[in-house]
């Protein structure tokens, strides 16, 4: 089935970005006959065809709200950074997305309007995190773009919100991409909390240089519709990266999130932690996969999947893969899907707990773990706190 | 604070269809300590559970008031706020909430929510607690009985049961797996615990731990129901000679070794 974009013409584009440099309008014009000729994937189980964020519309700029920036380091509304002409730009911007065509990514790359762009210096070791908020205003479609840049033996913590106007309808189509260059170190948080109509399209990629390090702590609690597939690309010997996924779904809330590691150094090592809550009729279709390549001599990839339900009537589906085609490595998975353990709450009630903060607790404790390493104290309980908030009984 | 009246009347109870408890009747005042004795297979643990709300067993008949309000009308949750506090024989496991959350949570549950224990004095009185009981400090920070031994386990429940303060305590076979020298501690922590303000019902099938709490009453129950009531002389004469004298003196012939 063919993918209309006759609403977005090559004029348009070039309309949208005429204060571009002539290498960016020439990648978009580039993405939209791309996306003219990629159809849209079929998804079985989350049929994104009527979704907002598929709409050949040009999107408006998220808000983008920046916290203190140490010395080291930049970070920019992305509009500005182009207009600024900053290096790196040109480089990385939308780099990552060129491997395995999708209609969605092009299209993004063809309208994305704003997003952020963070860069740390070669060996700066920031003492205190970066923060970014992005911000649905008004609007009906957004595509922020996130490019993170770690220059070689660069470290640092860096905590991205996504949050909009209550009762907003909008939706994102936007994109993550991080470079960690030889020997650099990235703590990423992302905590997902649109409000509770929005439908949001948010594929991430990474890519590792040599001993590079990175860990994603993902928590997803808003949206009523949020798909995400975070691959990422450990290609230097050594590099290791973690996933540590959490996510809280309640009433009709519908999430199909995937990881993927892809090993092709050798002695790379990969971990995906993620945990989940469902509750009402919310449903969760989750995959990984580890895929080691040829050559990734000594590479370990491991998976560990959990979700707790809350409810009888949410769903969740768990897919765990592993494509390996090396011989010397190491990797595995687990996954389960199972209730709250009535002896449980029956044993906290019996001290007094109400029903509903049994529960609490319970879920508390499940995700304890994977919140544990959120770098600042303050936003670590109050992304623990709106997980808890959502606890119906 | 009245005294303390927990007043069982014709409690008959049933899991999965079959009636276990068959017209239990008791009081208990505070400052008491009645020790409910039996066999196994009577329906001692399953009164206890009962009395708590477990979700498996179904209240067939009978009629509980605790200080005068319907427990049986309860959650069980509301009846832990009432006073009523069960020391489990095999309590749940919750991994990721530490010992010292979940009782100040517990804690917190019984008082008004602008009013939470303040979080100071809270260590302080568990660490004082923790003491007396022989705790390792660390204990507090640890996951809720994860990993904890057979007798670990127990000594946490009583530790719960200090630092809650029921109106009455019923301690499920509270010495079943513990050494001597912990039975000692436990029956010395709930001993201290003893006033108007609360009683104790213990369960169990041995008269050990009774030399280190001084009951004021002992049953014994046999085939869902207390048989014989008498005062700590019971527990000894059981001690010196055992369940089987009592059943042939009741003319009970059927086995006793039914399941639990």
């Amino acid at each position: 089935m063919a993918h209309t974009l006759v609403d977005l013409t090559p004029e348009q584009i070039a309309a949208f970005a005429a204060n571009e440099p002539s290498w960016l309008q020439e990648r978009r014009l580039g993405a939209l006959g791309a996306a003219h000729d990629l159809p849209l994937a079929h998804r079985k189980q989350t049929p994104l065809e009527a979704a907002g964020f598929t709409l050949p519309a040009l999107p408006q700029t998220a808000s983008v709200t920046v916290g203190d920036v140490h010395d080291g380091a930049e970070v920019m509304e992305l509009t500005q950074a182009i207009a600024e002409g900053t290096a790196d730009l040109e480089r990385h911007l939308g780099r990552l997305f060129s491997e395995g065509q999708d209609h969605l990514h092009a299209l993004h790359l063809a309208t994305f309007a704003g997003g952020v762009l963070c860069r740390v210096k070669r060996g700066r070791e920031l003492a205190s995190p970066l923060q970014v908020s992005i911000g649905l205003q008004g609007g009906s479609l957004f595509a922020p773009h996130v490019l993170v840049v770690l220059e070689e033996g660069a470290r640092a913590d860096l905590i991205v919100e996504l949050q909009g106007e209550a009762g907003s309808e909008a939706a994102v189509r936007g994109a993550v991409e991080i470079v960690l260059g030889d020997g650099a170190a990235l703590n990423y948080t992302e905590f997902q909390r649109l409000p509770g109509r929005v439908q949001a399209y948010w594929p991430r990629r990474a890519e590792l240089g040599r001993d590079a390090r990175l860990q994603w702590i993902l928590a997803d609690v808003g949206a009523r519709l949020a798909v995400s597939d975070t691959r990422t690309y450990l290609r230097g010997a050594g590099s290791e990266a973690r996933v540590l996924a959490s996510f809280f779904g309640g009433r009709r809330q519908h999430f199909e999130f995937s990881h993927v590691m892809v090993h092709e150094g050798a002695h790379s090592t990969s971990d995906i932690e993620a945990r989940g809550v469902l509750q009402g009729k919310a449903r969760a279709i989750y995959s990984a996969n580890s895929v080691i390549r040829k050559n990734a001599k000594n590479a370990s990839g491991w998976q560990h999947e959990h979700t707790l339900m809350l409810s009888e009537e949410a769903r969740a589906d768990l897919i765990p893969e592993l494509e390996i085609s090396e011989w010397e490595v190491s990797a595995g998975h687990a996954a389960s899907a199972g209730p709250v353990d009535p002896m449980q709450i029956y044993y906290m009630e019996s001290r007094g707990i109400t029903p509903v903060e049994s529960r609490r607790l319970i879920v508390a404790g499940f995700l304890a773990s994977l919140l544990a390493d959120i770098p600042l104290r303050d936003v670590r309980e109050q992304i623990a706190d709106i997980f808890l908030e959502k606890v119906e009984l | 604070m009245a005294r303390l009246e927990l007043i069982i009347e014709g409690l008959r109870v049933g899991i999965e269809g079959r009636e276990i408890v068959k017209g239990f009747d008791l009081t208990v005042r505070g400052g008491e300590v009645h020790a409910v004795m039996g066999p196994n297979g009577t329906g001692k643990s399953t009164m206890a559970s009962a009395l708590m709300g477990h979700p498996a067993y179904e209240v067939l008949g009978g009629r509980v008031t605790l200080d005068g309000q319907d427990l049986l009308a309860m959650s069980v949750d509301e009846r832990a706020r009432a006073g009523l506090f069960l020391a489990m024989q095999y309590p749940a496991e919750i991994s990721g909430v530490s010992n010292a959350n979940f009782l100040r949570t517990a804690l917190n549950a019984r008082r008004p929510e602008s009013e939470p224990v303040p979080v100071m004095q809270f260590h302080r009185e568990l660490k004082a607690k923790m003491e007396s009981l022989q705790i390792d400090p660390s204990f507090a920070e640890r996951y809720v009985n994860e990993g904890f031994s057979g007798g670990e386990k127990k000594r946490n429940e009583i530790l719960q049961m200090a630092v809650l303060r029921p109106r009455v305590a019923v301690l499920d076979e509270i010495d079943s797996g513990l050494d001597i020298d912990a039975v000692k501690l436990v029956a010395g922590g709930v001993s201290q615990m003893l006033s108007d303000d609360m009683g104790v019902l213990i369960i169990t099938h041995y008269q050990r731990i009774l030399n280190y709490i001084n009951p004021t009453n002992v049953h014994v129950m046999m085939q869902g129901r207390i048989v014989r009531s008498g005062g700590p002389e019971l527990a000894t004469q059981l001690e010196e000679r055992g369940y089987e004298w009592l059943r042939e003196e009741l003319g009970i012939d059927e086995p006793l070794t039914e399941e639990a």
